[in-house]
């Protein structure tokens, strides 16, 4: 009996532990983000390694999605005459969901788990310890600017991801399965408000908090060598996704 | 006497393993003292407390008279830039050069310009005997530069103490001699409190002024380099002759 409520009570007691450690570090960040320096050098850097580094992978996750988004929605709509509207649901789901969540789960694959392996490095070889010990808060120096780059730059890579699925769609429809070019840009037009893609925007900017924050939670958590950094980084990958997931559920009730 | 800090039955432990056991030392400003033991007696550990890098689990430690068990975190990182610490593996910062290492803690906490940064660095690094590195990365250093450009960085900001873990551990004899020369100089010209931990014998009976020697968690004598030549203390015997036979468990 103790050993089933042990089974059943350590993951729900880590599961707490790290929502409270993960809260902590985010208030705190929130609160150092105004704290000066400003240390604009290292927030460009991080905005240009997020951002800038991550976009050819995003064109190409974007126009892919797009393209093939296109194909399937075209097998239910051609079974009842609706091949126009092809181009509708490829930007509406474009724009309200897969932008935001590919987008950030590719940024989370690269640059969350490029952040983890970094600060856990530095955690592991004590130089995180030497930060402390020169008087400058790690969460300061190291948590600010990626945290600050994912919000800045996750909306701008999911604009581009939106963007190119469209495109992609609307290729792949016009000029692969042949649908009436006017008729798929007039159906898209009429149906697609402002406010769907103002829904993708601030999903996308809560998820590149998210990644960035569980980037470098994890690394700042990692011990135990190589092998801990290492097992840090995967971590890392799995519950930046999984959180994006979970958060994408919330903030879709939240915003129906 | 003035003592820089004191640590009051001082406790660590990390789960289930204990490591300090009540320790009670008192670190005389502006000398120097030396901590030895056995490795694996908790010597880095007790030094990351010292300066509030790592919580003890009981006790407290007070550095000039202040407790920094009682301290909230922006008042021990401001506490903090009273210290100088050199890490066992130097922890320098591997995305930047040489120079930025030792410039770091310039550019955070003082308003000095370029010119007088770059003259304040070429000065600290040439104090640890290191000329034409500035430009190269942590990576491509020798194990001892390495060492000693975290030395460089250590004192750059002129702190009141410095923490030395194993300064000498992996430099040769020359260089050895050369650190051993440098702790001495900076404590008698600036009057700093240094606290250094190390295994050479020779050279912490030469330049301590106060040594303590840690085993099993606790100081187990603590004194004068002349009190440790002269004592019958068998921790103390065994250590210094490197001899098997002894209370000292090696396993």
């Amino acid at each position: 009996m103790n050993k089933f409520l042990s089974l059943l009570g350590a993951p729900f007691l880590n599961f707490i532990d790290i929502t409270g450690q993960m809260s902590v570090l985010f208030f705190t960040t929130l609160r150092l983000i105004f704290k000066k320096p400003f240390r604009t050098r290292l927030l460009l850097k991080q905005i240009e390694f997020i951002g800038a580094n991550s976009l050819s992978v995003i064109v190409l996750t974007g126009s892919f999605t797009g393209m093939v988004f296109a194909f399937q929605s075209y097998i239910g709509f051609h079974k009842f005459g609706a091949d126009q509207l092809v181009g509708t649901v490829v930007a509406l789901g474009m724009a309200r969901e897969l932008g935001p969540v590919l987008s950030s789960i590719m940024v989370a694959a690269r640059a969350g788990s490029a952040i983890t392996a970094e600060i856990g490095t530095m955690k592991v070889t004590e130089q995180v310890d030497a930060l402390n010990a020169l008087a400058v808060d790690p969460v300061h120096y190291l948590f600010v600017p990626r945290i600050l780059a994912g919000f800045i730059v996750m909306p701008m890579l999911n604009a581009i991801a939106v963007f190119c699925g469209i495109v992609g769609g609307a290729v792949v429809g016009v000029k692969v399965l042949g649908i009436n070019k006017t008729l798929y840009m007039q159906y898209m037009y009429t149906y697609i408000e402002l406010d769907d893609f103002i829904n993708g925007m601030i999903k996308s900017f809560v998820f590149g908090g998210l990644v960035t924050l569980v980037g470098c939670y994890k690394g700042y958590m990692t011990r135990g060598g190589a092998e801990g950094v290492g097992r840090a980084t995967t971590e890392s990958v799995v519950l930046a996704c999984i959180l994006i997931l979970v958060f994408d559920y919330i903030l879709t009730a939240f915003m129906f | 006497m003035e003592y820089a800090i004191e640590c009051i039955d001082l406790h660590k432990s990390f789960g289930r393993h204990q490591i300090h056991k009540g320790i009670d030392l008192k670190i005389v400003k502006g000398a120097i003292t030396y901590i030895i033991g056995p490795s694996g007696t908790g010597k880095s550990v007790l030094l990351k407390q010292l300066c509030g890098l790592m919580p003890p689990t009981k006790g407290r430690v007070l550095v000039n008279g202040r407790d920094l068990t009682q301290m909230k975190q922006s008042e021990l990182t401001e506490m903090r830039k009273k210290f100088g610490i050199l890490f066992q593996n130097a922890a320098l910062f591997d995305s930047m050069n040489v120079f930025e290492n030792v410039a770091f803690p310039l550019r955070e906490h003082t308003k000095l310009s370029k010119g007088e940064i770059s003259k304040i660095v070429s000065e600290k690094l040439r104090l640890v005997g290191l000329r034409d590195v500035e430009q190269k990365m942590p990576s491509e250093l020798s194990g001892g530069m390495r060492k000693r450009v975290g030395l460089a960085r250590a004192i750059a900001l002129e702190p009141e103490i410095i923490l030395y873990d194993e300064p000498t551990t992996g430099l040769d004899p020359i260089m050895c001699d050369a650190v051993d020369n440098l702790i001495n100089d900076t404590q008698k010209e600036l009057g700093i409190t240094s606290i250094v931990i190390s295994h050479d014998i020779e050279s912490t009976l030469k330049i301590a002024d106060y040594i303590a020697m840690l085993y099993d968690g606790k100081v187990v004598l603590y004194g004068t380099p002349e009190e440790f030549k002269t004592t019958e203390n068998p921790y103390v015997r065994q250590f210094f002759s490197a001899s098997k036979e002894g209370p000292i468990n090696i396993i």
